[in-house]
C-alpha cells in the first residue's frame, strides 16, 4: 500500500509499485488533466508537483511518492477559482490543441513559486522540458510574465503586512 | 429546414440515443461531455442549433477542434447571425450524420484548412433563419409587428422591453422556419472580426478539456498492440506464454495487424506486451534503408526515359529551357516526416451486444464510424460516435486505423477497451509525409523574367495510402467486404501509374507568372505508408520552389523581394502579402551584426503568405531570431486565432526544417521518441510577428498556409549568412 497526499487529500493505492504516478493519477484516481505524451520524461505533458517541485510523472514510479505531497493541474486551480497563471493563460488565449498545457502550467507555477520575477532566460530554462507541438511558446512566455505580475501585485495588496502598515 | 430536422430526429431514434437517453449532453466549452439529443420544448430549426425554453442556445459543431480554433470560429458565425454572445453558446461536438458533411469535402471531415471557407455562408444562413424564426414567433406571441423587434444578446427587444429567446421557443417550433433570411452585412458585423479570448481556453487551461485519451467508461480494460516493426508485414506466429502470466493480463489475442495485450491497467498491458515474441513476414519495404532509397531516387531522377506523370504542362512546357539567357538547374531533397501529435493515438470502445460507442479524437467522425462498421462488423446504425478534442491532428487523425484496431479487440474480447499507443507506437506506425527528390530547372531572361519553369519530381504519393483506408471505411456497408478491400487497392495503381496525385505537385508551379511550365512526377515508393501532413505537398514543394526562386534572383542579380514581385503580377494576394512582410520587417535595412534576412512566399489553401526570417549562425548552429509574416486570408473571423495559426505553422514547420527526418533501416522506422525525433523547444523558438492583410474577400484557410514558407525563408537567410545553399532538409551546415 502506497500512501501520499494528492491535491491536499490523503490517498492510498495498491498497484504494482513500478507503475508510473501518471497512470495511477489518471486511471486509478480518474484525474485526467495530466497527460501522457512520451513515457520517457522528454515532453513534460505529465508534469505534476512533488513537494512543490515540477516532476515528470510518466517515469516516476508510484512507490517513490510514498509520503509525498502531489499536486496536479486539478489542484492548481479550477474553472471557478483559477490560479493567476491560469487566468493569464485564458486572457492571452494560450492553448491551441491544449494537450500540453496542463504540463506547461505545472512547470510555470513551480517556477514562479521559487522565482517570482523570472527573466526570459529563467523562463526558457524552466520550460525547456515542456514541448508544445502547436507552437504556443511565445504566448506561454507572455502569460508567465503576466501571471507573475498578477501574483506579485496581489501579494503586495493582500498579504504583505508592511503594505498595510504603510497605508494606515 | 424542417425536413432536415426530421431527418435528424429519425437518425437519433435509429441509433437509440434519443429513445434511451443514453447520452446526456453537456457543453464542451464548460463541462466537456459530448451531447446529442432532442430537447423537449426546444426550438430546433436545423441540425446545428437548439434553443431551449430555458433560453439555452446549443450549437452542434460540425468540424473537429484540434487546436486550429474552429470551435471558436464557427461558434462566432452562429453568434453573429443569431445575435447571441459567443461565450453564452453551449457548444457540443456533432455526431455522425450527413447534415454535418463538410461542404468543401463531401464527407464529414476536418482538413484542408477549409472549415471557415466552406461554412462561412451555410452556418450563418442556418443561424439567420433561426433568428428570423424567433422574431416571427415573438411578433405573434407579443402581438407586435416583426419590424418593431430587435434581437440583441439573446433577447427579443420591443421598445426597450426585453424577453429571453426561450420564451418563444415552443411557439417557434410550430411555425415554418424561413429558409433565406437576410444575412448581416460586413459593415454590421460585431462578432466576426472581433478579437477576444478563444472559447476553449478555460477548459484547456484547467485540465477539464476532454481528449480522446481521457475517455472513461465502466469496466474499462486497457490494451496495447504490438505492431510489425516493418509496417504492413504479417504475423507468422507468436508466443505469449510469458505475457499471459503477468499480473493483470486478461487476454492476448492476434488481430489484423499484430498482437493485442489486454490488461486491467495500461502499465500492466505495456509491460506484458514487451514479453510477446512474434515472427513477422518480410515485405518489399523490409529491403529498403534510407541510404539505398536515396540512391534509388537519384537513379530514377537521372533516368529521363521515365517521363513520369504530368502534374502541369503549360505553354511550351520545358522545351524552350535552353533558349533563355540564364539557365539554372538544382536538385533538392526533403525526407519522410512523422506527425508527432502531442496526444499519442488512442481509441476507446464501449461494447454492448451488437452496439458500440466509440470515444476518439478524430478529424473525421465519418471515417472513424465507418472503420468501426468495416472492421468491427457493426451495423452503421448501431455505432454511436463520441468525438472529443484532439491533442493535435495535423492530418494524422483522419485515417481510422486507431478505431480499426480498438473495435476488433473489443469485439473479440466482448469487453470495453481503450487502446493507448506509446510514443514509440505512434512514431513508428504513422502515415508519413512522403520524401521527395526534385530537379528544379528554370530559364530566366537577363531582365529577370522567368520564361521556363520545369520540375522533375521523384518519390512516393499520398492519396493512394489515404484512399486505401478511406474506401474501406466509407464504402456502403451492403457491399461485400472482400470486394471493398480489393477496390481500396485500386488508388495505388491509379496514382502511381496513370494520374498524377494532386498532393505530389501541390504548390510547386502555381505562384509565378511563367508562360511555359512543365511538372512531372515519377513514382518511386518503397512501400512506407504516407498521409496528409500539415499543408501536405506544399510542405516540401514550397521549400523546393522558394529556395530555387532565391537562387534565380541571385543569378539575375536582383533583390529577392523585387524579383518575386516582378514575377507575380497575376497573383495580387501574394504580392500584397510580400509587400506587407517586407515593409514590416524593414527589408533591406541594416540588421544587427551577423544577422541576415531570408524571404519566402507561398500560396496554399486559398491564402497567400510571405515570411521573412532573421537568422544568424552561432557556433556553427542555425539560430532563428525573428520571423515576420504577412497573410492574406480574406475576411478574418478572429484575428488572434489567425495570428496564432500562422505562428503555430511556423513553429511546426521550423521543427521540421531544423530537425525533422524519419529514416529507415531494413524497412523499420528508426526514430522512436523525442530524443531521436527532436522538437523545437521554447529556447529555440523565434519571436513571430504576424500581420494580416486587410481584406473583405471570402475567408480562406489559415490552419496550414503559415507552414510552407518557413523552411525556405530560413534556408535563404542561411545562404546570405554563409554562402551555403542548403538544398536538403533538415537544414544542416557543412
Amino acid at each position: 500500500m502506497i500512501r501520499f497526499q494528492l491535491n491536499n487529500n490523503p490517498v492510498d493505492v495498491d498497484v504494482d509499485p513500478d507503475t508510473p504516478l501518471l497512470w495511477v493519477v489518471r486511471d486509478h484516481f480518474k484525474l485526467k488533466g495530466s497527460k501522457f505524451g512520451c513515457g520517457m520524461g522528454l515532453c513534460g505533458a505529465c508534469t505534476m508537483h512533488m513537494n512543490g517541485a515540477a516532476v515528470r510523472t510518466c517515469t516516476l514510479p508510484v512507490a517513490a511518492v510514498q509520503g509525498a505531497s502531489i499536486t496536479t493541474i486539478e489542484g492548481l486551480g479550477t474553472p471557478d477559482k483559477l490560479h493567476p497563471l491560469q487566468q493569464a493563460w485564458v486572457e492571452h488565449s494560450v492553448p491551441q490543441c491544449g494537450y500540453c498545457q496542463s504540463g506547461q502550467l505545472m512547470s510555470a507555477s513551480a517556477l514562479l513559486a521559487t522565482n517570482p520575477n523570472p527573466s526570459d532566460a529563467d523562463i526558457d530554462t524552466a520550460m525547456n522540458g515542456n514541448i508544445c507541438r502547436c507552437g504556443t511558446y511565445g504566448k506561454i512566455k507572455l502569460a508567465i510574465k503576466a501571471g507573475a505580475q498578477a501574483i506579485n501585485s496581489a501579494t503586495v495588496q493582500t498579504f504583505d503586512p508592511r503594505a498595510v502598515e504603510t497605508q494606515s | 429546414m424542417n425536413k432536415v430536422s426530421l431527418t435528424r430526429r429519425k437518425f437519433l431514434l435509429s441509433t437509440g440515443i434519443a429513445a434511451t437517453g443514453l447520452i446526456v449532453g453537456c457543453s464542451v466549452t464548460r463541462a466537456n461531455e459530448i451531447g446529442y439529443s432532442t430537447v423537449a420544448g426546444a426550438f430546433e430549426p436545423n441540425s446545428f442549433i437548439q434553443i431551449t425554453s430555458d433560453s439555452e442556445v446549443i450549437f452542434y459543431l460540425p468540424n473537429n477542434e484540434m487546436g486550429q480554433g474552429i470551435l471558436d470560429g464557427l461558434t462566432t458565425l452562429i453568434a453573429e447571425e443569431l445575435r447571441v454572445e459567443p461565450g453564452a453558446i453551449d457548444v457540443r461536438h456533432a455526431q455522425r450524420h450527413e447534415d454535418y458533411t463538410n461542404p468543401e469535402m463531401g464527407m464529414q471531415a476536418t482538413g484542408g484548412s477549409n472549415a471557415v471557407r466552406g461554412q462561412f455562408l451555410p452556418l450563418r444562413q442556418a443561424a439567420a433563419n433561426a433568428a428570423a424564426a424567433v422574431r416571427n414567433a415573438a411578433a405573434q406571441q407579443l402581438n407586435v409587428a416583426a419590424d418593431k423587434i430587435v434581437l440583441v444578446n439573446g433577447m427579443v427587444d420591443v421598445d426597450g422591453k426585453r424577453y429571453p429567446y426561450g420564451q418563444f421557443a415552443s411557439l417557434a417550433a410550430t411555425l415554418p422556419v424561413p429558409e433565406n433570411a437576410t444575412l448581416r452585412s460586413a459593415e454590421q458585423f460585431d462578432q466576426i472580426g472581433r478579437e477576444r479570448p478563444r472559447l476553449d481556453a478555460l477548459a484547456k487551461s484547467t485540465g477539464t478539456a476532454l481528449f480522446g485519451i481521457d475517455a472513461e467508461v465502466d469496466d474499462l480494460l486497457r490494451a496495447v498492440v504490438v505492431r510489425s516493426p516493418v509496417i504492413g508485414a504479417s504475423l507468422i506466429s507468436f508466443d505469449a506464454t510469458e505475457a499471459r502470466k503477468q499480473s493483470g493480463v486478461v487476454a492476448v489475442l492476434e488481430i489484423r495487424n499484430g498482437v493485442a495485450v489486454v490488461a486491467e491497467s495500461y502499465w500492466q498491458a505495456r509491460k506484458a506486451a514487451a514479453l510477446v515474441d512474434i515472427q513477422w513476414s518480410k515485405t518489399e519495404l523490409s529491403s529498403w534503408s534510407s541510404d539505398t532509397l536515396y540512391e534509388k531516387f537519384v537513379e530514377t531522377l537521372n533516368d529521363t526515359s521515365q517521363k513520369g506523370l504530368e502534374c502541369c504542362n503549360e505553354g511550351e512546357g520545358g522545351s524552350l529551357l535552353e533558349n533563355s539567357a540564364i539557365v539554372a538547374v538544382a536538385d533538392y531533397y526533403a525526407p519522410y516526416l512523422a506527425h508527432a501529435t502531442m496526444e499519442p493515438m488512442n481509441c476507446t470502445v464501449q461494447i454492448d451486444g451488437d452496439r458500440c460507442a466509440i470515444y476518439v479524437g478524430t478529424q473525421s467522425v465519418q471515417v472513424s464510424a465507418g472503420a468501426a462498421v468495416y472492421y468491427g462488423d457493426f451495423d452503421a446504425g448501431k455505432v454511436a460516435m463520441h468525438p472529443a478534442f484532439l491533442g493535435g491532428g495535423f492530418g494524422r487523425r483522419v485515417i481510422g486505423d486507431d478505431v480499426a484496431e480498438a473495435v476488433v479487440i473489443a469485439k473479440q474480447t466482448g469487453r470495453n477497451i481503450q487502446v493507448v499507443w506509446s510514443r514509440e507506437d505512434d512514431m513508428t506506425a504513422d502515415f508519413y509525409r512522403p520524401a521527395a527528390l526534385v530537379r528544379m530547372q528554370a530559364g530566366v531572361s537577363e531582365q529577370g523574367v522567368i520564361e521556363t519553369w520545369a520540375v522533375r519530381r521523384v518519390g512516393p504519393n499520398t492519396m493512394n495510402y489515404v484512399l486505401d483506408e478511406w474506401v474501406d471505411a466509407l464504402a456502403p456497408d451492403f457491399l461485400n467486404k472482400r470486394f471493398v478491400n480489393w477496390l481500396s487497392k485500386f488508388p495505388h495503381s491509379l496514382f502511381n501509374r496513370f494520374v498524377a496525385d494532386p498532393s505530389s505537385g501541390d504548390g510547386i508551379y502555381t505562384d509565378y507568372d511563367t508562360a511555359n511550365k512543365a511538372v512531372y512526377h515519377v513514382t518511386q515508393d518503397p512501400g512506407l505508408r504516407t498521409g496528409f501532413w500539415r499543408s501536405v505537398g506544399n510542405s516540401s514543394n514550397a521549400f523546393f520552389k522558394e529556395s530555387f526562386i532565391d537562387e534565380l534572383a541571385h543569378r539575375v542579380g536582383m533583390d529577392e523581394v523585387q524579383f518575386r514581385l516582378a514575377n507575380m503580377q497575376k497573383n495580387p494576394r501574394l504580392k500584397k502579402a510580400t509587400e506587407l512582410a517586407a515593409a514590416k520587417a524593414n527589408w533591406g535595412q541594416p540588421l544587427p551584426a551577423g544577422h541576415f534576412h531570408g524571404l519566402a512566399t507561398h500560396s496554399s489553401f486559398g491564402s497567400a503568405v510571405a515570411q521573412i526570417a532573421e537568422v544568424s549562425i552561432e557556433n556553427n548552429t542555425i539560430v532563428v531570431h525573428r520571423v515576420t509574416a504577412a497573410i492574406d486570408c480574406g475576411m478574418v473571423v478572429n484575428p488572434g486565432i489567425v495570428r496564432d495559426q500562422v505562428e503555430g505553422g511556423i513553429i511546426y514547420g521550423l521543427t521540421a526544417a531544423l530537425y525533422g527526418e524519419v529514416t529507415l533501416r531494413d524497412g523499420v522506422v528508426q526514430e522512436t521518441n523525442f530524443h531521436t525525433y527532436p522538437m523545437l523547444r521554447m529556447a529555440q523558438a523565434p519571436t513571430v510577428d504576424v500581420h494580416i492583410v486587410d481584406s473583405q474577400e471570402h475567408p480562406e484557410g489559415v490552419g496550414e498556409p503559415g507552414l510552407p514558407p518557413i523552411a525556405p525563408a530560413v534556408a535563404n537567410a542561411i545562404f546570405k549568412a554563409t554562402g551555403q545553399r542548403l538544398r536538403t532538409l533538415p537544414l544542416k551546415l557543412s
